[in-house]
């Protein structure tokens, strides 16, 4: 009936090729080595991701970097922008469009940007930064090891703030007024009223955000893949960079499905915490 | 607000507004510099302008080709995901059976699945059937984030439209099937319209599943992109100029959605 078509679909795009890939998780699958054709391998690749694969807990290790800084500075910065808006009321739908722009546009393009911007020699953003002192003369900001993932991760919260904005004021207008009435007429101060009142209320607008910021930054790639490649040598080599390279470069394929497998897995888990705290406590489930 | 306060506050945002734009201001001034400009070694912000750049790229590079992959590849994506998922979303709406809301949360991690766990067995895939390089293969890849932004975004449009209309419809004479196809979707159309712009711009800056799929034939102009990017003499005005090409039809289309941005971003939680 109405439902067929795209589960159909679904199943057979989706569904069937992850299980497919599940299956070559274990084996020997690679274009790049004769001989490996994909035999049996059983937990093998599994053992090794766990025990012998000290690059992929590195890559794990940045990317847990990467989304706790990137989601809490992007939350704090969205949060504090949202709030701006909501009492600015004249102009506040074009502002908030222009605000949007850096989101929608294609995450490659935004990689090329600041690529322009953060070149060594040319770059504007590297001129005016040296001029007032900030950086020292010969210092790159996506060469040096030390501070290139920090760069990074801020062209990230370039990128993403305006989400924080556009979800938090969507929350911010949907308030009711009743309650910010009685408690100013209890004597609350704003600090108070923000505490006691705002925050709790929009407690399922934050929890969504938090969330759909998380899985997002978790699944980056194609701006730091532009930005640096995942260089200076491993330093900003993200999971879904490293599970790329593994794949697509190393052609080992048998290896790339088992990494796969545990990038989608964490995205999973997230994604039904995602769908119980978000879903579940507005009670559209059982709508 | 006291009067210090509100000029504070209108400061900030105008800073705000500084800080998001002037990076898209430069690529597009990149992309009409010369050499020599582009190259300064302390940023120009006044300069000739020159189109050189723009025919230069798509003409003798052969860059125009993109462009028409990327318009077909997200044009029928949209359409693929609409005709396909509509249906499924009225479904969601209206009827109630066993397994729904499973179903439904298996539409959402479709949606929230890493690109780079997908691409690898569609890859094995499309390698095996023989669909590599070709616009078909990307399309289908598209259309499986899509149906699901599809979905669960109509889903919401059509909990928005008051069952009596339906029994109403009935009253009238209506089939199930006419009550949808009548009365349903021109009512929905709106919501419709919103959704298409949002996937075809989902589809226009999609980047992984292009740069594993198509190689030459069908590649799109996210894909251009790294082409020209290279570790020395990068020609910065025609990357910018592609750049350009890729980016301004979605300024555009962000003015045109920007009411139902809230809703398509969280999968229908938040309505805005």
């Amino acid at each position: 009936m109405f439902l067929t078509p795209s589960v159909v679909l679904l199943v057979v795009l989706l569904l069937g090729p992850f299980i497919y890939m599940v299956g070559v998780s274990f084996t020997d699958l690679n274009y790049a080595l004769p001989g490996r054709d994909g035999s049996f391998l059983g937990f093998d690749n599994y053992r090794r991701l766990m025990r012998d694969d000290p690059v992929f807990w590195e890559s794990f290790r940045t990317t847990l970097v990467f989304v706790l800084g990137v989601v809490s500075t992007e939350f704090i910065l969205g949060f504090a922008i949202a709030l701006l808006l909501f009492h600015q009321m004249q102009r506040r739908r074009i502002v908030l469009t222009l605000l949007l722009i850096p989101m929608m546009l294609a995450p490659v393009a935004v990689g090329l940007m600041w690529k322009l911007m953060l070149q060594g020699e040319f770059g504007m953003l590297t001129y005016y930064l040296r001029e007032i002192g900030l950086i020292g003369p010969q210092t790159a900001l996506l060469g040096d090891h030390r501070i290139v993932l920090w760069t990074v991760m801020a062209t990230d919260v370039w990128e993403w703030t305006p989400f924080v904005t556009l979800v938090v004021l969507a929350g911010l207008l949907s308030l009711p007024r009743e309650p910010f009435e009685a408690a100013i007429m209890d004597g609350a101060n704003r600090w108070q009223v923000f505490r006691d009142i705002t925050v709790p209320l929009l407690r399922p607008i934050i929890a969504l955000v938090l969330l759909l910021r998380a899985i997002d930054a978790f699944k980056e790639f194609d701006k730091v893949f532009i930005l640096t490649g995942g260089g200076p040598g491993n330093t900003t080599e993200l999971l879904s960079i490293y599970t790329w390279r593994v794949n697509f470069r190393n052609w080992d394929l048998g290896y790339g499905a088992t990494c796969a497998f545990m990038v989608y897995l964490v995205v999973l888990i997230l994604c039904a915490v995602f769908y119980k705290a978000v879903y579940w406590t507005e009670g559209r489930v059982q709508k | 607000m006291t009067r210090p306060w509100r000029m504070a506050a209108l400061a900030a945002l105008i800073a705000v507004l500084v800080i998001a734009l002037t990076p898209y201001l430069w690529l597009f001034m990149t992309s009409i510099k010369t050499r020599i400009d582009a190259l300064a070694d302390a940023p120009v912000w006044a300069f000739t302008p020159t189109l050189e750049h723009y025919p230069k790229v798509f003409l003798d590079k052969g860059y125009l080709p993109l462009v028409f992959n990327s318009l077909i590849v997200a044009s029928v994506t949209t359409a693929l995901s609409l005709v396909i998922g509509v249906p499924a979303a009225y479904a969601f709406a209206r009827y109630n059976f066993v397994g729904k809301e499973d179903l439904f949360f298996f539409f959402l991690t479709t949606r929230m699945a890493p690109p780079i766990s997908v691409v690898v067995p569609m890859f094995l895939l499309f390698g095996y059937v023989g669909l590599i390089d070709t616009r078909t293969s990307l399309i289908l890849a598209h259309t499986t984030f899509n149906l699901s932004l599809v979905v669960w975004m109509m889903r919401g449009f059509f909990d928005d439209i008051p069952r009596e209309i339906d029994e109403a419809g009935q009253m009238d004479g209506h089939t199930r099937a006419g009550v949808f196809f009548r009365i349903l979707l021109p009512l929905a159309a709106p919501g419709i319209a919103a959704t298409a712009v949002l996937c075809f711009m989902l589809s226009w800056n999609e980047f992984l599943y292009a740069f594993i799929l198509v190689a030459f034939e069908g590649r799109t102009l996210t894909v251009g992109i790294p082409g020209l990017v290279t570790p020395h003499g990068t020609l910065w005005g025609q990357v910018a100029a592609v750049a350009v090409v890729a980016t301004l039809p979605i300024i555009l289309f962000t003015f045109l959605v920007q009411r139902h941005l809230v809703r398509g971003l969280t999968f229908g939680a938040v309505k805005g």
